[in-house]
């Protein structure tokens, strides 16, 4: 997902979230459809070798959630067979696996979203909004790492004085993680404060500071936000107009095929298939380019 | 004048996004969305509820010293939580939140949880449940701080109701409420088997929550008043 | 006009009576190179870090700095943030952001500087460094000599007139430090930058200073070219230690003039000395050794499944009372072979004894207590208390069987009784190393293994590190010691050997191991080769001088 990935950041979280933010919201049975299956499709294509073995980890959740809700929501009108005197119906077995599919779409488009927004476009997108924070929390990722291996140099120096937190008791196990906890503290506090120098000697606390990125907004990303904007501007016009309204109780709501409402689906369709078009376009292009060479 | 023009803009925006476009946003998910309003609703008190802290440090201009504090607490809090996974839930998270906001204020308990929230979504992946976390640590620390001016905090048993009562909210806000809320399905039904799911991980939060805070809150104290006093900050 | 100008500077921390600086006076031309030496804790750091304003230590201060002449209080904020850049002592410690390419523009940016300006800068940085190939990688994976370029690039990309340094190779193996010193030594010949430098490896950067400042007890004692400042300080000052190798053979031997600063001028000294070539050598002398404690056999290991071998074919042993010197390039596996050695991995094959019993058949709590001991390389690992002296108690409680005698017995021998009130974060790096040994020595080892021992302490502490080890020996105790410092394990180990592809390759006892290598080898026998026979320390290459003159003059 090379290509994709590479436009600026502003279009990719914009894209994400317009994204999201709608498919939380539709749950008429097409749109939950193409939600999930283009979900589904693009994490394969981002993943590719790890995708299934995640899928995995989702089916019995999907699961969960369909059982869930007939058994505590007995609205419905079709009845299928009654437990303790409560009506399980087909309705909220619908709706249950609807809100399944609803919540397993949300996941999976975050999961694409995590591998597509790396934590240096989201900075960058941050520290547009607020600087001092966005810089506190690049702070705090590069401390991360450093403090896991600190953990580890630590854990290994106690264990040689008696201190072994894999091993005794489940208290001793405890006192010995608060012991390496607090020993890395005061290394992580000392320490900092030479960061801190190193910050005030490069002149951090100047009067107007600027942010420097390596992104650049080029002509295609306008582009792509525009086309975005249009498609997803539709889709919200179509909601405002009911199509993408679907009851379930006290019974399913009549399923509309008219043209609008095709139409309606279609500009959905096209909106979530955004990256996986530009994709194979960037594939065919470079096909293209290298058979002319 | 390119700077000026900047911050400018920035002010109008901000100014924008919390008068104009928040509230349109809220009043377009009460009318127009149906199960999902109380998350969508949820989610935007929260994040609004996060922005006047956030911006009240961003206006702040903090010395490099303040801002190195808070990420290493937030960083040790993150690290802690990828390493010492012994039980699921047993989680340090929580108590050096609370501790930060203890011995060094509500603004750096609050920053501290909510970084956390953040930077621990950064590396295991962002979710629908990043808002709450973000709101519900931030919050812990926050009252940690508010409560910690108080003196009240030095008490082991005030330690121990606190620690119950973070590992209450928190499982409150993320297990309970997020899950329904997002789910939309309402019914004592729900709430029952919600809170009967969760119970075992409220118990685990609490009680990590006062094992860690009974354990880390003296020696960890210390260190951050030698460094307050060694260095001259946060004071 | 002076770049710098420090006049009659006098300081005092708050709530200290004795002043930190006293009575600096000190002149700076643009385009100098000057090494600030001292002992640790003659002030030299404070001296520094007053010419940097933004980090100039609160204190009672009087005095003045004169930068291009106006007082450094008076510059305009982005001046001086600019011009005059610092770089400190540990690599880790200065980088502020987690990518590469953000930390070079960092300064830039607190300067406001637009994208374009800051992108040609960057770019440039880049280049002159050599970063191009990393640089949109994160900073966690960096080495530690890429490490401190990335500091240097990041300051210079602000374009500073003076540019100062706090031991910046200290922490670093040699090859990266003489790679950084090479650097620094460009930035000055090729763009006529100014630079201060604070260093211990006066071996490798005494000869590139044009001006060598020397403080004592918060004072400048000698100011001037490095040749002459042997003619200007006491004979038996404490500082001659820390000397280049032909500096101290020099001084040593009386000699007067224009002293040699580099092993080839040491040489050319050398040779014009009335000495008989090849025909002097040094007396061997045998010690009488004990039972083997600790021995490994045909270890083989690697850290994943399927990654290469890191040890192949291991085999080592320690007699009782012996300390034997790993020595090896960096990344070979070294300190790998010292966790295996201490049971903290776990080799796929072969095997370790402790007195003659498997390793993996003691139980932690045996293995630690009484028999083997690690000082780590960084010694803050072991520290938990807020005080040295509570460190030591809590400690004592550990190990059931330390009497308090035996407590005060480590105190004394580790020279730390007036060190028992300070904080340990508080102390000096040599200091913190014995409070951490002491520490290990309450548990009683009889095997003790250092991992780097001497890295980034000064020569001072090197040689009383050195007389614990010695008595530690004396009391029967076997060190096996991993190390890069030649010098060290040259003069004080038993027996050296070359860690090399898995394995030791060569070993002896250092004056054979030293005098058969070329390249490897110390500065003293690089000096004296050809003229002395097996001469591998300084005070070898003294003795000989001495007899082969009172030979020849008999």
């Amino acid at each position: 997902m090379k290509s994709f990935e590479m436009y600026h950041p502003l279009v990719l979280f914009y894209y994400f979230m317009t994204v999201i933010g709608m498919a939380m919201f539709f749950m008429h049975p097409i749109y939950l459809v193409l939600t999930f299956m283009e979900a589904v499709l693009l994490n394969f294509l981002l993943l590719r070798h790890g995708f299934w073995k995640k899928l995995m980890m989702y089916i019995p959740l999907f699961f969960i959630m369909a059982i869930i809700n007939p058994l505590i929501s007995h609205n419905g009108e079709l009845v299928i067979l009654y437990v303790n005197d409560n009506a399980v119906t087909m309705e909220a077995i619908c709706y249950g696996m609807a809100m399944a599919l609803m919540i397993l779409a949300v996941i999976i488009w975050f999961n694409s979203y995590n591998g597509v927004m790396t934590s240096d476009k989201f900075l960058y997108l941050f520290g547009k909004l607020s600087p001092v924070l966005a810089l506190t929390i690049s702070i705090t990722m590069r401390l991360v790492p450093r403090f896991k291996h600190q953990i580890h140099i630590i854990t290994q120096a106690q264990k040689t004085i008696g201190m072994d937190y894999t091993s005794g008791s489940v208290w001793e196990r405890i006192k010995c993680v608060t012991r390496i906890l607090s020993i890395l503290i005061t290394w992580a506090l000392e320490n900092a404060i030479e960061t801190a120098d190193s910050m005030k000697a490069r002149g951090y606390g100047l009067p107007e500071r600027s942010t420097f990125s390596l992104f650049v907004f080029e002509k295609r990303d306008g582009w792509l936000l525009g086309v975005i904007t249009l498609l997803a501007g539709i889709s919200v016009a179509g909601s405002f107009l009911g199509y993408t309204t679907f009851y379930f109780y006290p019974t399913f709501s009549e399923m509309e095929w008219s043209l609008t409402s095709v139409g309606f689906y279609s500009v959905y369709a096209v909106l979530l298939a955004i990256p996986i078009v530009i994709e194979i376009k960037e594939n065919i292009k470079w096909r293209y380019l290298r058979s002319t060479i | 004048m390119q700077k000026s023009d900047n911050k400018r803009l920035r002010l109008i925006i901000s100014t924008l996004v919390i008068f104009v476009i928040i509230p349109i946003v809220l009043y377009a998910g009460v009318v127009y969305l149906n199960d999902r309003k109380y998350y969508f609703i949820s989610v935007v008190i929260v994040l609004l509820a996060c922005v006047p802290l956030f911006i009240k440090f961003e206006r702040r201009k903090p010395q490099p010293r303040e801002i190195l504090i808070i990420a290493v607490m937030a960083a040790i809090s993150v690290a802690g939580r990828m390493i010492f996974v012994v039980v699921p839930g047993f989680k340090p998270v929580a108590a050096i939140t609370i501790i930060t906001g203890i011995y060094l204020g509500a603004e750096a308990g609050f920053l501290t949880g909510a970084l956390s929230a953040i930077v621990s979504n950064i590396f295991f992946g962002q979710g629908p449940w990043t808002p709450f976390q973000m709101f519900m640590w931030g919050m812990i620390g926050f009252l940690a701080g508010v409560l910690g001016k108080t003196g009240v905090m030095e008490k082991k048993v005030a330690l121990i109701l606190f620690g119950v009562f973070a590992g209450g909210l928190f499982s409150f806000g993320m297990d309970v409420w997020g899950v329904i809320s997002f789910s939309g399905i309402f019914s004592w039904e729900a709430y029952v088997a919600a809170l009967g799911t969760a119970l075992p991980f409220t118990i685990i939060y609490a009680v990590s929550n006062v094992i860690f805070l009974l354990l880390l809150a003296k020696p960890i104290g210390e260190k951050l008043k030698r460094i307050k006093i060694k260095y001259n900050i946060l004071q | 006009m002076a770049l710098l100008k420090i006049d009659n500077l006098n300081f005092y921390y708050p709530e200290e009576i004795d002043s930190a600086l006293k009575n600096i006076n000190l002149t700076i031309e643009e385009g100098e190179f000057v090494v600030l030496i001292g002992q640790s804790g003659c002030g030299k750091s404070t001296l520094l870090k007053h010419l940097k304003r933004e980090l100039a230590p609160h204190g009672k201060k009087s005095g003045d700095i004169l930068y291009r002449n106006e007082r450094l209080e008076d510059l305009d904020m982005k001046t001086a943030a600019a011009e005059v850049g610092y770089v400190l002592q540990n690599p880790e410690n200065q980088i502020v952001t987690d990518k590469v390419w953000h930390e070079l523009a960092f300064g830039l940016e607190n300067l406001g500087l637009d994208t374009l300006t800051i992108r040609r800068r960057v770019a440039e940085m880049a280049n002159f460094f050599g970063i191009q190939s990393w640089f949109r990688q994160k900073t966690v994976g960096l080495s530690g000599g890429q490490k401190q370029l990335l500091n240097l690039a990041a300051v210079m990309a602000m374009q500073p007139k003076l540019l100062l340094l706090d031991e910046p190779t200290s922490q670093l193996d040699p090859i990266a430090a003489m790679e950084f010193i090479t650097t620094l030594h460009k930035l000055n010949q090729e763009l006529g930058l100014t630079i201060i430098l604070i260093e211990h490896r006066l071996e490798e950067v005494l000869p590139l200073a044009d001006k060598v400042v020397l403080m004592d007890h918060s004072e400048i004692i000698y100011t001037g070219h490095p040749k002459q400042l042997l003619t200007d300080i006491p004979k038996n000052h404490a500082m001659h230690d820390a000397l280049p190798t032909a500096m101290r053979i020099f001084n040593a031997c009386d000699q007067e003039g224009d002293a040699p600063l580099t092993i080839r001028e040491g040489r050319k000294w050398l040779l014009q000395q009335p000495v008989e070539q090849n025909c002097v050598s040094v007396d061997e002398n045998y010690v009488e050794l004990g039972l083997v404690v600790l021995e490994a056999k045909d270890i083989a290991f690697r850290y994943e499944k399927n990654s290469d071998d890191i040890l192949h074919g291991f085999q080592m042993h320690v007699r009782a009372g012996e300390m034997l010197s790993i020595i090896g390039g960096n990344g070979t596996g070294k300190s790998t072979a010292l966790k295996i050695l201490s049971g903290l991995e776990k080799p796929y094959r072969g095997n370790v004894f402790v007195n003659g019993q498997k390793l993996k058949k003691y139980r932690n709590s045996d293995l630690y207590r009484e028999q083997l001991a690690v000082l780590p390389q960084d010694p803050k690992t072991l520290f938990v208390e807020k005080q040295v002296r509570k460190e030591l108690e809590s400690m004592q409680k550990v190990a059931m069987k330390a009497s308090a005698e035996k407590l005060a017995e480590i105190i004394s021998l580790l020279d730390l009784q007036h060190l028992m009130d300070r904080h340990p974060y508080d102390l000096s790096g040599g200091e913190q190393q014995k409070l951490a040994l002491a520490k290990l020595l309450l548990l009683n080892p009889k095997i003790l293994l250092l991992d780097e021992p001497t890295k980034g302490i000064d020569a001072h502490a090197k040689k009383a590190l050195a007389h614990i080890l010695h008595a530690l020996l004396k009391q029967g105790v076997a060190i096996v010691m991993v190390t890069h410092d030649i010098e060290f394990s040259a003069e004080y180990s038993s027996r050296c050997a070359l860690f090399f592809d898995g394995n030791l390759v060569s070993e002896g006892d250092p004056r054979t191991f030293y005098s058969g290598n070329s390249f490897y080898t110390t500065a003293a026998h690089r000096l004296s080769r050809g003229i002395f026979k097996n001469a591998i320390t300084c005070e070898d290459v003294i003795t000989l001088c001495k007899k082969a003159t009172t030979n020849v003059s008999v």
